[in-house]
């Protein structure tokens, strides 16, 4: 394959990987989908100790450069239940962080066969005035399956099952709409990658139980001890009404977003020059992404061993961490690139 | 034998929930509502204000006396009142939802063609510390559509309808959760009732009348000129009624699927409820009684007080989170309403008047 031609970023990968349930700890449903998506195409193929899937690839002919690791995370937010009550109404506690506000009336979808759930409340006629602008502590939230009792509930569901938004994947125009793209955005990008043959070594991870503190890559980094990352995200874009720029900084639409720093890393300054420059060669417009909010695996993957040069490269998406994200599929498609065209880099530039 | 467009209490309720018709806005569901009431009807007319209104014709010797029913149309929702740039959407509400539940929900904008959008939500990430203590009123929401600017412009004019965008979903026991139980599942009591009413007939005349506008306004418009009009000499509404919540006191709510609920107090006269009591009672059929101290907050408050005034009652429908996307109610509640209302039409007296004469 010529080195200018960049993979096809596979949508269908992300309406796959977005539709599929795989809440930290019970990433399963989405591990199958990658490995359906990618096993005719890589090398070799495993799970490692924690649930995480690591694909290797060879590089095509005789080029040679550094081993690169990258990396998309698997799991998602959302909940686990953790009570059945007596008259059949399931309790339940975060998975993650989400904003609590976003959990009243919404719809789950609970374990693996279709079950569904509603998040129910009192509603406003029955409530103190002074209560209405309360926003319900989770501890008073619950699930109604429909269940008159705790025997019937139990039948359907078992403590520690989880449970994820029931939001179905969409598309209009260049927006895609879909639950979980923080960050089977990500997941969809390396699996698409995947599919070409890249002109260095790459092993391909995607981790598990990111959302509960960066806790798959580190394992997985150990085993695959590459000489630098990239990690893929589906990042926070901040638009919404009435906010200054530097507030709704990064945007979607408007490329992948590169860090420098966030709360886990400080990116490898070479590393991200040399993405950077890149992207410019090759006329793909990137973005920064506001310095100091979240953390990825990276920060895990950065300290693994003796230390391994990192980088995040992200698809911004509006409203991660909630029902229903959207992203533009162009930057999806730029991501791929851009990916592509840093492996290609490498190949002349890493010492 | 079933014909091929009739369908179970559960299958309507799917149909009827997924149409649109905020206040003012209810002609979409009113033909959807006119093809449903002209498979049992004698006659199905709409009327100066939009109300649909389903004739079933008594035995009695003309002229007959005329029960009028009332299930609202309408349902809750939002119109655009402003874009911001970005293409954002500021919301005005028509009917009141709790402002609690919307955060994150997905919405239809009717537009042509419509437009899916939902309420913007800012991630954990970007928050301000404390920013997620507060609950936000609904002038603090907006509506993201993921489209350029000038195509939101050209399409979500100042004043388009706005509604929930929330499939119904099945739950255990038969139950199901949808917005605008409230009030279509009236509406299936009313067609039901009709269907009965066409093989059983009364002796009175009795006219099903799907209203507009009962969310909007503290005036139930729809009741109110359909009573003007129609001249009723006994009016019956049907509505959701507030189903068992953890957490409600005792007296505030009814259990689901226990059947129909029946107010009590002044909205409501005692003889009609009488009836309906014995009626339930022909039946082997437990109701509920709620008390409404204040009214009953349903189209039967305007009922009431049309002409000369009408002797009403209220049977309400057990329902579960009223006034969210996730109103819940038991398809078995809905039938057995029907059945109380159509038993009480059916043995109606063609003589029974709520008014005495005492010398």
């Amino acid at each position: 394959m010529s080195r200018d031609s960049a993979p096809a970023f596979e949508e269908r990968f992300l309406e796959a990987f977005s539709n599929a349930v795989g809440v930290s700890g019970g990433e399963e449903s989405v591990r199958t989908a990658v490995a359906d998506a990618v096993k005719d195409h890589v090398d070799t193929l495993e799970v490692d100790a924690m649930g995480s899937l690591v694909a290797r690839i060879a590089p095509s002919g005789r080029r040679r450069g550094p081993h690169v690791m990258l990396c998309a995370h698997m799991d998602e937010v959302g909940v686990m239940i953790t009570g059945i009550e007596s008259d059949g109404r399931l309790r339940f506690r975060k998975v993650g962080g989400i904003d609590s506000r976003i959990l009243v009336g919404q719809v789950f979808r609970i374990g693996g066969n279709g079950l569904r759930g509603v998040a129910g409340t009192l509603p406003p006629h029955l409530i103190q005035r002074a209560d209405r602008d309360k926003v319900a502590a989770i501890e008073d939230l619950y699930l109604d399956i429909g269940a008159a009792s705790r025997a019937e509930a139990q039948e359907r569901v078992a403590i520690g099952d989880y449970a994820t938004f029931d939001t179905t994947y969409e598309r209009w125009g260049d927006t895609r709409k879909g639950k979980a793209f923080d960050d089977r955005a990500g997941c969809a990008v390396l699996a698409s990658l995947v599919r070409s043959r890249p002109p260095i070594p790459v092993t391909a991870v995607w981790s598990v139980q990111e959302e509960v503190g960066l806790r798959g890559a580190a394992g997985a980094a150990r085993r695959v001890a590459p000489d630098l990352a990239i990690v893929l995200e589906g990042t926070a874009s901040g638009e919404g009404p009435g906010l200054s720029p530097e507030e709704s900084a990064p945007l979607m639409g408007a490329g992948p977003a590169l860090t420098v720093q966030d709360r886990s890393l400080m990116a490898d300054a070479r590393l991200v020059d040399l993405i950077e420059r890149t992207a410019r060669r090759r006329k793909i417009p990137t973005q920064w992404k506001r310095p100091g909010i979240g953390g990825t695996d990276a920060g895990r993957i950065a300290i693994s061993g003796a230390g391994v040069p990192a980088a995040v490269i992200s698809v911004p998406c509006r409203y991660i961490h909630a029902p229903a994200a959207y992203l533009d599929i162009k930057d999806a498609r730029r991501t791929v690139a851009l990916v592509w065209h840093t492996l290609d880099s490498l190949t002349k530039e890493w010492p | 034998m079933l014909r091929a467009e009739e369908r179970s209490t559960t299958e309507w309720l799917h149909h009827l929930t997924a149409l649109p018709g905020t206040p003012g806005h209810e002609h979409a569901a009113a033909r959807e509502v006119e093809k449903a009431f002209g498979l049992y009807a004698d006659r199905v007319e709409r009327d100066r204000v939009g109300n649909v209104r389903a004739w079933i014709e008594g035995r009695g010797a003309a002229p007959r006396p005329r029960a009028l029913l009332a299930a609202h149309m309408d349902r809750i929702g939002f119109l655009v009142k402003a874009v911001e740039p970005g293409g954002f959407l500021r919301l005005t509400e028509l009917g009141g939802f709790d402002p609690r539940t919307l955060l994150g929900k997905e919405v239809v904008i009717h537009s042509k063609p419509q437009m899916a959008a939902l309420f913007g939500t800012r991630p954990p990430h970007l928050q301000r510390p404390g920013e997620s203590d507060r609950v936000l009123p609904v002038e603090e929401l907006y509506l993201d559509t993921g489209r350029p600017e000038r195509e939101v412009r050209r399409k979500a004019v100042i004043g388009t309808p706005v509604t929930l965008r929330q499939p119904p979903v099945s739950l255990l026991s038969g139950r199901m959760a949808a917005p605008a139980m409230d009030d279509r599942a009236g509406l299936v009591v009313l067609l039901r009732t009709l269907e009965s009413l066409s093989h059983d007939r009364p002796m009175w005349d009795v006219v099903a009348v799907a209203t507009v506008e009962e969310e909007f306004a503290s005036i139930c418009i729809g009741a109110r000129t359909a009573t003007e009009s129609i001249d009723p000499q006994l009016g019956i509404a049907i509505d959701v009624s507030h189903g068992d919540m953890p957490g409600a006191r005792e007296g505030d709510t009814v259990p689901l699927g226990g059947g129909p609920s029946l107010c009590v107090g002044g909205n409501i006269h005692p003889k009609v409820v009488d009836g309906l009591r014995a009626s339930a009672r022909a039946l082997g059929m437990t109701v509920q009684i709620e008390g409404c101290p204040m009214g009953s907050g349903t189209d039967a408050m305007d009922i009431q007080i049309a002409r000369e005034g009408v002797p009403t009652a209220v049977i309400g429908i057990p329902c579960r989170y009223m006034h969210t996307g996730i109103e819940t109610v038991e398809p078995r509640d809905v039938d057995r309403c029907a059945q109380l209302l159509a038993h009480y039409l059916a043995a109606l007296p063609e003589e029974w008047r709520a008014t005495e004469t005492l010398k």
